[in-house]
């Protein structure tokens, strides 16, 4: 079945996040929103799922954690044990503390880099790939709002016609997706 | 809205305060000098004892030896003979060696119960006796007495600097979220003069030589003709001396206290006038008290800790201490903040506030962890002797507090306030929040003791209860002071964005 996008523009963030409360509110789903700046509280309004990056990050972290201590272990006390500034250097127990700075920055590290990594791959946003954005002047000043018919199968095509209508957009486009 | 302390928090207040003097009371008469036995073998005990105690105390100590094993042969010697005569001044404290060390051998048993097997030896009878304080000295110096209140004394009266700190710094930055909770950190404020006495005493009373907590101030010290001359002490004596240090302590109470009356009175003159004229002012005038207390919180925390252990220094000292005030405020704000809003006195403080307050309490419980790490490591890891004798003495002698504070004060906040549900529930605010406001209690008992009791410190009904009696009459005169002014600053320009303060 032919699948129909539909890409209303504005020009103002106010008329998209109550054009947005208009349609949800007649039971339309919105799919995405597309702006330049982060829009407060239009997650909670289109009905996005509470991110779930925090819990990635916190398992890299404890990963890099993890890795920092096994690594220094082998590294420091049982390949190469190495005396600086007299310090035990057989045990890593009593010489942890001489190692926090490291673990805590290579837990920094796999939690940065990890959470980045997850959070490109998961908007499909890595380099090299294709954008997703309908209007390269989403980037600028305008705010698009996308709405698929498949979606709202449940609201007659006029009538969610008519509620975008409502909303006051400034351009609109529609696309057939197979 | 009007807050007019309950009957009931009268009580309880008055009540802790109370239960805690009757504590201080009993400890107070309970202070004993260690005295330290170590067993040798059965037939043998070290004695040793570090205080001030001369041949009459001695004696008397040895009768009561002698009295309190009846049925034992004993024989005491000295074994310290002739050590006080080669003591070094290289000692960090200027304490020379022990007082007097006594190896008291049993020669036999008399009685012949104690051939019995199960029966204990008499060394372990007397090293019993030692410990449990029936062969000890009664504190003549009363140095854990004068050690508490200058715990508890900057304790509290960090907890008040630390709201006034806040509230110039949210005037400052021209906060808005905060204006519904300014009324409590005045409140807070309001009870410095209770740190500020208490302090006013320790330091009196160290002056005229009543205790030797701060050694600078011991005259003996810095005179190169005595047996107790102390070069290093001798050469810091440009700063560290008795006039020179009453013209700071003097600055800096006036200074607090000035601008603690002054950020009251216009505070109150806006909400009869109203206009934004007086909050210009406090903008300024609070931008104006960060400055001084920049330098004056550094330089306060020298003076009053850090020249406890006059051998040590850190440069990170004064910051170390500022964030523990500064935390110790934050949990303050946040209690007071809690009972009034349960009362519901406080109908415009909603949650976004207290996940705000929280959020403080989490940041300011990692600058902390940050600071205390920070400063440990690079001493411990350098190993230099100088530098390294202050942690050396608190791994030897406090291990478990040492280590304890920072893990209870770092894991504590970490794991439970991570997350941002935890951060608005009162449940885990008050639990968490009690257990590190608790752990900085420690964190300045840390800093304080090992330079004056040394090995010799003990949580005991004296610290019990001069703890509770500082926290009753404290929450009591904020509660007090929080009834003097309404609630609600109503005419400050950023009232209504803190009523609609959301995150």
């Amino acid at each position: 079945m032919a699948d129909k996008v539909i890409f209303a523009m504005y020009d103002d963030d106010d008329k998209l996040m109550d054009g947005a409360k208009h349609l949800v509110a007649n039971k339309v789903k919105v799919s995405d929103v597309y702006s330049p700046m982060p829009l407060h509280g239009i997650d909670s309004i289109i009905g996005v799922e509470p991110t779930r990056l925090a819990i990635t990050a916190f398992m890299y972290g404890l990963t890099g954690t993890m890795l920092a201590i096994i690594g220094i272990r082998y590294m420091m006390i049982i390949d190469w044990p190495m005396n600086i500034g007299g310090k035990p250097n057989f045990s890593l127990k009593e010489n942890m503390l001489s190692f926090v700075p490291i673990f805590f920055e290579f837990t920094v590290l796999c939690a940065a880099h990890g959470m980045a990594i997850t959070y490109l791959i998961r908007n499909k946003t890595l380099p090299g790939m294709p954008p997703r954005n309908p209007d390269p002047r989403t980037t600028d000043d305008k705010f698009v709002m996308e709405i698929k018919t498949s979606d709202n199968a449940h609201v007659s095509e006029k009538d969610l016609s008519k509620l975008i209508k409502d909303t006051g957009f400034i351009e609109i486009e529609e696309k057939s997706i197979l | 809205m009007n807050y007019k302390i309950s009957d009931k928090a009268k009580k309880v207040t008055l009540g802790v305060a109370i239960v805690g003097l009757v504590l201080l009371v009993i400890g107070f008469f309970q202070q004993k000098e260690f005295v330290y036995a170590n067993k040798i073998d059965d037939h043998s005990v070290e004695i040793k004892y570090n205080g001030h105690a001369d041949q009459d105390a001695q004696n008397a100590l040895k009768e009561s030896i002698t009295s309190k094993l009846t049925g034992y042969d004993i024989e005491i010697h000295d074994a310290n003979h002739g050590h006080n005569e080669h003591a070094t001044n290289d000692d960090s404290h200027g304490h020379h060696g022990p007082t007097f060390l006594w190896n008291i051998h049993f020669k036999h048993a008399e009685n012949h119960s104690s051939l019995i097997g199960s029966h204990e030896s008499g060394a372990d009878i007397l090293i019993d006796k030692v410990n449990n304080g029936e062969i000890s000295f009664f504190d003549n110096g009363f140095r854990r007495f004068w050690s508490n209140l200058l715990v508890n004394g900057f304790f509290f009266f960090g907890i008040a600097l630390g709201a006034l700190f806040y509230l110039a710094l949210h005037y400052a930055t021209e906060s808005g979220w905060g204006v519904v909770l300014l009324r409590i950190f005045e409140g807070i404020m309001s009870a410095m003069p209770i740190g500020i006495g208490v302090l006013l005493v320790v330091f009196l009373a160290g002056s005229f030589g009543a205790h030797h907590i701060y050694p600078w101030m011991d005259s003996d010290l810095l005179d190169p003709n005595s047996s107790h001359f102390d070069p290093i002490i001798y050469g810091k004596k440009a700063y560290l001396n008795l006039p020179f240090f009453w013209i700071r302590v003097v600055a800096y109470f006036t200074t607090f206290y000035l601008f603690l009356k002054w950020f009251k009175k216009k505070s109150k003159e806006q909400d009869e006038i109203g206009g934004t004229e007086s909050h210009f002012k406090m903008y300024r005038r609070g931008a104006l008290f960060l400055v001084f207390f920049a330098v004056f919180s550094s330089t306060m925390s020298w003076d009053f800790i850090m020249s406890i252990d006059t051998h040590w220094f850190s440069t990170l000292f004064g910051w170390y201490v500022f964030s523990g005030i500064w935390l110790s405020g934050m949990i303050m704000v946040m209690m007071i903040t809690l009972y009034l809003r349960k009362g519901g006195f406080l109908p415009n403080v909603n949650e976004s506030h207290i996940h705000d307050v929280g959020k403080w309490m989490f940041a300011l419980s990692f600058l902390w962890s940050y600071l205390w790490f920070s400063q440990f490591m690079l001493i411990w890891y350098s190993n230099i002797p100088e530098e390294v004798i202050y942690f050396t003495e608190r791994i030897e002698n406090y291990k478990l507090l040492f280590f304890g504070t920072f893990i209870v004060n770092f894991f504590f906040p970490m794991v439970f306030f991570m997350s941002r549900d935890t951060k608005r529930s009162a449940g885990f605010l008050i639990v968490i929040g009690l257990i590190i406001f608790i752990g900085h209690w420690f964190d300045v008992f840390n800093m304080v003791m090992p330079g004056t009791l040394f090995d010799q410190w003990e949580i005991g009904l004296l610290e019990i209860g001069m703890f509770l009696m500082f926290l009753g009459v404290f929450v009591f005169t904020v509660l007090n002071a929080i009834s003097k002014s309404p609630l609600l600053q109503k005419n400050h320009p950023f009232l209504e964005e803190s009523k609609h303060h959301e995150y």
